[in-house]
């Protein structure tokens, strides 16, 4: 005899009526709707380490944007059934269209097969397990029959409709038979038309009959409310194996992969999505529950966020929800009725708590776990070891780790996840350090179960995370095409510590660098490899590699650098200013001394060229002094030439502000450098000065506030002459001997 | 027609009240007049059995409605939170007349409300001739109501001083009250609760203690979510009016209704209905409330003074004193919304016109 079970997929009371129905009847098979090509996967179902939410990926093997994911939480039926079997010693399959044939199928009618991976939940639409199928209905129809039920029920929502009526009941008894005749009403004058719905029927009663086949008595079948109709009243074999002939069919690979609720949630994306997979799993452990337990749970959540919650606020929030229940006619309070209780009693009304028992109840972070033994990808299978290794679990809340780079277990930490971002599989996010040093690294880990998906793509590349990642940079390596792309990829290699990878992006930055005409975009990556160069310490790199296509880099630049800076305009000009700035930071840092005398004689040239710029020119003056190459006389010297009545105003103001660029601070200590300033302002005609005051107005606007007033202050001292402070001195004798008569009397002395 | 300004909800709506009673199966609270679920019937409306419409006093979410009278049926106090007109003091005399019949026993928060106004005071004539006893004590709305076992309803709870406000904490959770004078105590009957309403917008009000916020159940009243809900509470806030107040003009057209509505949404929310342009927002709430009273002027206006029919020029005047609340600020934002947003739509030329002329 056949026992066809509709159920609701993740519906804690259709579980526990198929896990009560199964026992009753004790079947000899157990047939679910699910891709056949899984059926080897199942039995891990009765493994201890297979921990549920866990999904069955599907992906076609040459094309991994074709997959599918069929999640199972411990509240799903057909996890239920599977345990059920499995625990029982019973044969257990799938019975729905194999994906093999959906993915050929798609490939063959043209569909556009470039689903983005993390959409892939939604793709096929039709392999999907929808709730109570719904939205399958709506899509054939345009209105579902089950709302017009849910409307005849009194509800506005079919979902809840159906949850009030099937999920929250605690008696079971010929819930199934009032399942499947609802569904053949609705059924009934709306036949299937849909091609793949009618396929994947077919496909589940062709598995049904060969069970029969196999002398199988009691078979029970798991599917769809939906499906159920066309299971019971089968059409002749020969109709259903016409319709299966020669499908088309393409190469399908499949695993377990841990899941999490929040990915079963609709919010997702999830096509079959549910609302409150944590609160589904809370009814399936304890469906007695009055919502006694429930509050419980959200007192001791809001008191861990420090949310002061007296045990009075969850007596009231229990009898406020019971008494909404009663208000409604329920028999007992649901999830709603439990919020609305929490937000009216323990919020004050306030949503904002609410978002947060709903990301960590209602929905809840819970991930599930595989055996050790299961068949998976080497590439996961190395992660994973790696995970265990150096205590990095994978959850499904954010976690931040703050790693210090001095400790071995850090560094290596540091190491996996720099290799994975590299990968691209971003299970880590780097984010600023507070505090200073170049040993710590922040990142906020949260495993997203679609990694899966990236894990098994990346697989190509190596078995390990270490093989995949060095042969993957050097792919890039070799297709990168400029410059920056490669000094990027080497600023994130290094710390990754792939030594192979690093020689052959050395060997790509020499070549390209060597290649490259342009002197600004050689300068643009000397800064970053000369940070590599000289932190890249930390993390024992080889930053000899490093140092030697810096300094090699730096030659380049010193050689064509002074040409580049002859003739340009005032923009790009101001451009090079900044890239001057940089540079010249990086090889202070660099500290090595042929680089650095290389650069000063560079920039020697650069400042007594008469055709550089003179913003340039200036710039590289200063640099010069600050070397302390150029001091006292000299400097005033260079400064006159440059800024002498020969020169036109604009072009000295310029060179001024090339000078000054950055900081006051030499102007007000040097007394010399400072009186050729000034002397250069006094003494120019009033419509000159006009000319340059923007300028120096826009040089000066550059200091901080207390520098210019600074420089006020010392103009105005500067502008008294030492004549009139003696005249100032002079005392006024006869002005004076006025105020002596009053001065007198306040001392006590008689009045002269 | 009665000579009272304003009848008492119970007063006004005493045949529908009478008709939900008829109708009431189920269990009822103690001292409650009606079963919960038609307390929720007689405040968002609906048709009886028999066919009798109830008309809906509180437009918008059932669910708080249906939080509201849970909450009273538990021993918990009900605190109605929100924006100034959101309809808060509306529901609760509507949640008083429902569930008591009454919806008198009432005392305005104020910053000068003392403990006398909520416990009991003394009939001092008579304190000082006869002594301290039951008749020269004098009963405030919440005693009588924990007398009879009654809803007793606070305005503006928070306004009242704090330590004044702490008095309520023995009455919520011991529900009593202790006349030491005279050595007893006046305790509530079934049916006992109160009811109190506080404005979030204030500044300078005194919080609820955390002993006494424990207490109350808070349901916070939204403004309304869309267009068309708001213009429906207008519209049957008008109407009733035109009854209680008998103006002579005629039912105002929905078109102006929804010109008021569309002004104040569009303030309010600082961007227009299309979503396309940005908007200042004034000072001020406007709220449904406010927009009710908008209208109301105007039919006054029209009524007596113009041809009986509401138009542009009845409003402006209205309108502008709404949303001038700050003579300086809200007069930019108004001159800015009406150069922008009003002078450009084809159908409101006359609108603009009579706000220009009164600004």
């Amino acid at each position: 005899m056949n026992h066809i079970l509709g159920i609701r997929h993740h519906g804690p009371g259709s579980a526990r009526n198929v896990k009560a129905f199964l026992e009753a009847v004790k079947p000899d098979i157990v047939l679910i709707e699910g891709p056949p090509e899984a059926d080897e996967l199942l039995r891990w179902v009765s493994d201890e380490g297979l921990q549920p939410p866990v999904a069955i990926l599907l992906y076609q093997a040459d094309a991994l944007q074709q997959s599918v994911f069929y999640p199972f939480a411990e509240f799903s039926p057909e996890w239920q059934a599977m345990l059920y079997a499995r625990q029982h010693n019973i044969p257990v399959r799938f019975m729905d269209l194999p994906v093999a044939h959906t993915f050929g199928i798609q490939a063959q009618e043209g569909q556009e097969p470039a689903v983005p991976v993390a959409m892939a939940t939604e793709a096929p639409p039709d392999a999907e397990l929808p709730a109570v199928e719904v939205p399958e209905t709506e899509d054939i129809y345009g209105n579902a029959p089950l709302r017009w039920m849910a409307h005849a029920g009194g509800h506005t929502d079919s979902d809840k409709w159906w949850e009030h009526t099937f999920e929250n009941r605690v008696s079971n008894e010929e819930v199934f038979t009032a399942v499947s005749e609802m569904m053949r009403a609705a059924r009934e004058d709306k036949p299937v038309k849909d091609r793949q719905e009618q396929l994947r029927e077919a496909w589940m009663r062709k598995t049904i009959r060969q069970a029969q086949k196999e002398m199988y008595t009691e078979v029970a079948v798991i599917c769809g409310a939906w499906h159920v109709p066309a299971l019971t009243q089968m059409p002749p074999q020969k109709e259903d194996n016409e319709l299966l002939k020669g499908l088309p069919k393409v190469k399908v690979e499949c695993t377990w992969i841990p899941w999490t609720y929040s990915r079963l949630s609709f919010s997702s994306g999830y096509g079959a999505g549910i609302n409150s997979p944590g609160w589904y799993s809370h009814l399936w452990h304890y469906p007695e529950d009055d919502g006694t337990r429930w509050m419980a749970g959200v007192a001791k959540l809001l008191r861990e966020k420090q949310m002061d919650t007296s045990v009075a606020h969850i007596i009231e929030s229990v009898r406020l929800a019971h008494s909404l229940a009663a208000l409604r006619g329920l028999t007992k309070p649901g999830l709603e009725e439990l919020n609305e209780a929490t937000l009216s009693v323990v919020c004050h009304g306030e949503p904002m708590l609410m978002q947060l028992i709903k990301e960590e109840l209602i929905v809840s972070n819970r991930i599930g776990t595989l055996p050790a033994g299961i068949p998976k990808p080497p590439l996961q299978a190395d992660i994973e070891k790696w995970q265990k290794k150096l205590r990095l679990p994978a959850t499904a809340a954010w976690k931040d780790y703050t790693l210090d780079l001095r400790k071995e277990t850090d560094l290596e930490r540091s190491m996996l996840l720099h290799r994975l971002q590299l990968l691209g599989i971003h299970w880590g996010k780097p984010s600023g350090v507070s505090g200073k040093g170049t040993f710590k690294e922040q990142w906020r880990l949260q495993w997203n179960p679609e990694l899966a998906i990236d894990i098994i793509d990346k697989g190509n590349w190596g078995n390990t995370v270490e093989a995949a990642a060095t042969a993957y940079v050097i792919h890039q390596a070799t297709t990168a095409a400029s410059l920056q792309v490669l000094c990027t990829l080497l600023q994130q290699a290094l710390p990754a510590e792939l030594p192979q990878a690093v020689e052959a992006l050395i060997v790509q930055v020499t070549n390209q660098s060597a290649a490259t005409g342009d002197v600004m975009q050689l300068m643009q990556v000397i800064a970053p490899l000369v940070t590599v160069s000289r932190y890249g310490n930390v993390r024992k790199t080889n930053a000899a590699l490093v140092t030697g296509i810096v300094t090699g880099m730096i030659t380049r630049v010193c050689i064509s650098l002074p040409g580049a800076c002859t003739g340009i305009a005032d923009d790009a000009a101001q451009k090079m200013l900044a890239l001057f700035l940089e540079m010249n930071n990086a090889i202070s840092l660099l500290q090595q001394h042929d680089s650095t005398r290389e650069w000063q004689q560079t920039l020697q040239r650069i400042a007594g060229s008469n055709s550089t710029h003179p913003v340039i020119a200036g710039y590289c003056t200063r640099l010069l002094a600050d070397y302390k190459l150029l001091e006292g006389e000299a400097l005033v010297k260079v400064f006159y030439s440059a800024v002498s009545a020969a020169v036109a105003p604009a072009l000295a103001a310029a060179w001024i502000e090339g000078f000054l660029k950055g900081s006051g601070t030499l102007l007000l200590l040097d007394a010399d450098l400072w009186l050729v300033v000034n002397d250069w302002v006094k003494q120019l005609p009033e419509e000159s000065f006009i000319q340059v005051l923007p300028l120096l107005r826009r040089t000066f606007s550059h200091y901080t506030t207390p520098e210019r007033r600074k420089l006020g202050e010392k103009v105005r001292q500067g502008d008294t002459p030492t004549g009139n402070r003696t005249a100032e001195q002079t005392v006024d004798a006869a002005r004076g001997e006025r105020a002596l008569p009053v001065i007198m009397q306040l001392l006590g002395y008689p009045a002269l | 027609m009665s000579q009272v300004l304003r009848g008492h909800a119970e007063d006004l709506y005493a045949l529908e009240l009478e008709e939900l009673k008829k109708q009431d199966s189920g269990r009822r609270p103690a001292n409650w007049q009606l079963t919960p679920q038609s307390v929720v019937t007689y405040l968002v409306g609906g048709t009886l059995s028999n066919g009798f419409e109830v008309s809906p006093k509180y437009i918008g979410n059932r669910r708080l409605m249906e939080i509201a009278v849970a909450t009273l049926t538990t021993d918990r106090a009900l605190l109605l939170y929100g924006l100034p007109g959101t309809a808060k003091s509306w529901v609760s005399e509507h949640l008083a007349a429902g569930i008591s019949g009454d919806s008198t026993l009432i005392i305005q928060g104020t910053a000068g409300t003392s403990e006398e106004a909520i416990r009991y005071g003394w009939n001092y004539a008579r304190l000082l001739a006869e002594g301290p006893s039951e008749k020269a004590l004098v009963e405030t709305p919440v005693a009588r109501a924990m007398k009879d076992g009654k809803i007793a309803r606070i305005e503006e709870l928070t306004r009242i001083g704090a330590d004044v406000q702490d008095t309520l904490i023995t009455i919520l959770s011991e529900k009593t009250l202790p006349v030491p004078e005279l050595n007893t105590e006046i305790q509530a009957v079934r049916g006992f609760n109160i009811i109190a309403t506080a404005n979030n917008r204030d500044k300078g009000v005194n919080d609820l203690s955390s002993a006494l916020k424990r207490r109350f159940n808070t349901v916070i009243l939204p403004v309304p979510d869309s267009m068309e809900e708001e213009m429906d509470i207008v519209k049957r806030r008008v109407e009733s009016f035109e009854k209680v107040m008998e103006v002579p003009a005629e039912p105002p057209a929905l078109q102006e209704i929804r010109r008021i509505v569309t002004i104040f949404r569009e303030l309010r929310s600082g961007v227009t209905i299309d979503g396309k342009t940005k908007l200042k927002t004034p000072s001020g709430t406007l709220s449904t409330a406010e927009a009710i009273s908008v209208v109301n002027n105007g039919m006054a206006m029209a009524g007596y003074f113009g041809d009986g029919r509401l138009t542009a020029e009845d409003l402006a005047a209205g309108i502008t004193g709404a949303i001038l609340k700050d003579p300086v600020q809200d007069k930019v934002v108004w001159q800015e919304y009406l150069e922008t947003v009003v002078k450009s739509r084809e159908d409101w030329k006359d609108i603009y016109r009579a706000c220009k002329n009164v600004l």
